[in-house]
């Protein structure tokens, strides 16, 4: 009974809006914190409750050589993808979307259709193909693979910044006696900082974290979500959900890192 | 009189089939306001962007100083333009903005500090602007801060490409006068282009009307106001009355109205326009007379702030007349009224 006080309205719904984020959390981050916890477990074996903890599997794999071995390819991988795909990103979204050239529109469409590939196919179509050219399979070739499947969503990614972007700003600094380097220098690059900063983080992050690719275009190497599968698929130990862990505290902390050195990047830019 | 400091011969622009700019000839004098007017669709962007060589010309050729700048460069000329949306670079603040076309010459930094702060005053900002990013600041401060970069950069002639078209009407107007002032106080030729007459003529020593890739008149705003070259140029010109017209004897015949009037002397005029300013027709009370007179029904008034215009019906013509407001004719609406001109009042316009 009694009307709805005015002032309660808001309140009621700001309660409900709460309730409703911290739900979204802990969907988000329960499996994570699932994964920190089952790798404290003393026993081999995964189950809940945990009966015995103990860090002996973080310990272990810290110090497992091969799993630093498997850590630097993985991050190998991830650097030559982010180096190579930022470079064609950036020009492709130019193209993509600055420059108005005859068959842009199918470049644009093209383009994109690794994207919406499923991974799994284009892994296997990628092995058969270089295999024809009879390379032989490494981490090189894996770069190459995931730069057919990461090039194409950098490029999208930067392509967004790039449509924000005033034409005139170049024209002016030219106008304004800059030659057509200090223009790429001083305003392009800058302006069009944050698209690449992005979409090189996302092509470093997808890198780190892709397995359908790797699986079929590694050959004798293996990244860290190869190891993880293949030793989930047999021979389970705590040390999976370790790695999982280590590796996804270790994305976490490439993402804060890359923000805070941007920040100082542009305070210190232009002094 | 000396040298022009530019000199436009048969400038001309194609884009594939279409001529965007069609055989321009034009003399720039040395500190010169001169305003190219023309609707969107005329030219005169293009026309400007050959200019600061941002685009090549098809044809013709463009003389500073009696140097042919064709293939010139934008980076290389020692011109300037403030663009229609400013381009400021949003990544700096005020102060590298002002700052940029010095560091590019390679300035040092406390040179180029001292310039920024002298820019700033002059704009009438304040220096605490220098820090002050670019995207925090309103849009008279950013014209402000456009001019003072493109001034900071000391070229021999400025450009403006429909700088304060996006600007509200107030500020515009503000924005106009400090244009002129700025112009004044630093005795540069300035190049100005604008869709809208009115500014042409508060800002401009001389005023080119554009119209389809071609100059129709160039003037003074005075001669364009006074005497407009066609119909074109006398519409451009804000709200006129046009009557079509055609000689006959002395006279001018109105086929529209079926009525014959007296117009200004002129040479060679057969048929076309005649031309009255609405500010030029009277209401005449019983036992006035004019040169000219019509008698039609008063329809509607509008107010104008300091002036009220009143619309007239003769027939199927509208005439506008204009009174200052303390003039104002006190009639009713649908009331029968005269309205009258003097010859002299009136112009000709060609078709």
């Amino acid at each position: 009974m009694g009307g709805p006080g005015k002032s309660r309205g808001p309140g009621r719904m700001g309660g409900w809006i709460g309730a409703w984020t911290l739900l979204v959390i802990v969907f988000l981050y329960l499996p994570v914190a699932c994964g920190v916890l089952a790798s404290l477990s003393q026993s081999r074996y995964f189950g809940f409750p945990i009966t015995q903890w103990s860090t002996r599997w973080w310990q272990r794999t810290v110090d497992s050589i091969e799993i630093g071995i498997l850590i630097q390819t993985s991050v190998l991988i991830a650097l030559m993808v982010t180096a190579v795909s930022v470079v064609l990103a950036f020009m492709g979204a130019l193209a993509f979307a600055r420059y108005d050239w005859r068959g842009r529109k199918i470049f644009q469409r093209i383009v994109l259709l690794p994207i919406f590939f499923p991974q799994a196919v284009l892994g296997l179509a990628l092995l058969l193909w270089f295999n024809t050219l009879g390379l032989p399979l490494s981490w090189k070739t894996a770069v190459f693979a995931h730069l057919v499947w990461i090039v194409p969503i950098a490029t999208l990614i930067i392509s967004i910044q790039v449509y924000s972007f005033d034409a005139a700003l170049e024209e002016a600094a030219l106008d304004l006696g800059a030659t057509r380097w200090q223009v790429l220098r001083e305003v392009t690059l800058p302006v069009l900082g944050p698209g690449i900063f992005s979409g090189a983080l996302f092509a470093f992050l997808l890198s780190w974290g892709n397995f359908p690719l790797s699986l079929y275009t590694t050959g004798a190497d293996s990244t860290v979500p190869e190891y993880l599968y293949a030793k989930m698929v047999a021979g389970y130990t705590p040390g999976v959900p370790t790695l999982g862990a280590l590796t996804t505290g270790g994305a976490a902390v490439i993402l804060v890192v890359g923000y805070v050195s941007w920040i100082f990047m542009r305070r210190a830019q232009g002094r | 009189m000396a040298e022009p400091i530019l000199r436009l011969s048969g400038l001309t622009k194609h884009f594939g089939g279409f001529t965007a700019v069609k055989q321009i000839d034009l003399d720039i004098e040395e500190g010169e306001f001169f305003t190219i007017v023309g609707p969107s669709g005329s030219g005169k962007s293009t026309l400007v962007r050959m200019l600061a060589g941002l685009e090549e010309p098809s044809g013709g050729e463009i003389l500073l100083r009696g140097e042919r700048i064709n293939e010139t460069p934008a980076n290389r000329r020692p011109t300037c333009m403030v663009f229609q949306s400013l381009a400021l670079f949003p990544h700096r603040t005020v102060g590298q903005n002002i700052e940029f076309p010095l560091k590019m010459r390679g300035v040092a930094r406390k040179a180029r500090r001292a310039r920024a702060m002298g820019l700033l005053r002059l704009l009438q900002l304040p220096e605490s602007y220098y820090g002050k990013s670019v995207t925090q600041c309103s849009g008279g401060e950013r014209q402000r801060i456009a001019l003072a970069r493109a001034l900071a950069f000391d070229p021999e002639i400025l450009f403006f490409d429909e700088p304060l078209s996006a600007i509200d009407y107030k500020l515009r107007k503000t924005l106009e006068k400090e244009l002129k002032d700025i112009h004044k106080e630093t005795g540069k030729t300035f190049m100005y282009i604008t869709h809208s007459l009115e500014e042409a003529m508060v800002m401009s020593d001389r005023i080119g009307v554009m119209r389809d890739g071609k100059l129709v008149q160039i003037g003074t705003p005075e001669e364009i106001y006074t005497r407009p070259r066609d119909k074109f140029v006398s519409e451009f010109m804000g709200e006129v009355n046009l009557l079509k017209v055609k000689r006959n004897g002395a006279g001018l015949h109105c086929p529209s109205l079926d009525a014959t009037f007296t117009g200004p002397a002129s040479k060679g005029f057969d048929s076309g326009y005649l031309v009255i300013r609405p500010e030029y027709l009277r209401f005449l009370k019983p036992g006035e007379s004019a040169e000219n007179q019509v008698e039609g029904v008063l329809y509607n008034e509008y107010a104008l702030g300091s002036r009220i215009q009143y619309q007239v019906r003769v027939g199927e013509q509208v005439f506008l007349v204009e009174k200052l407001r303390e003039q104002r004719y006190h009639g009713r609406l649908d009331d029968r009224v005269t309205i009258g001109w003097e010859a002299r009042d009136s112009m000709l316009a060609p078709e």
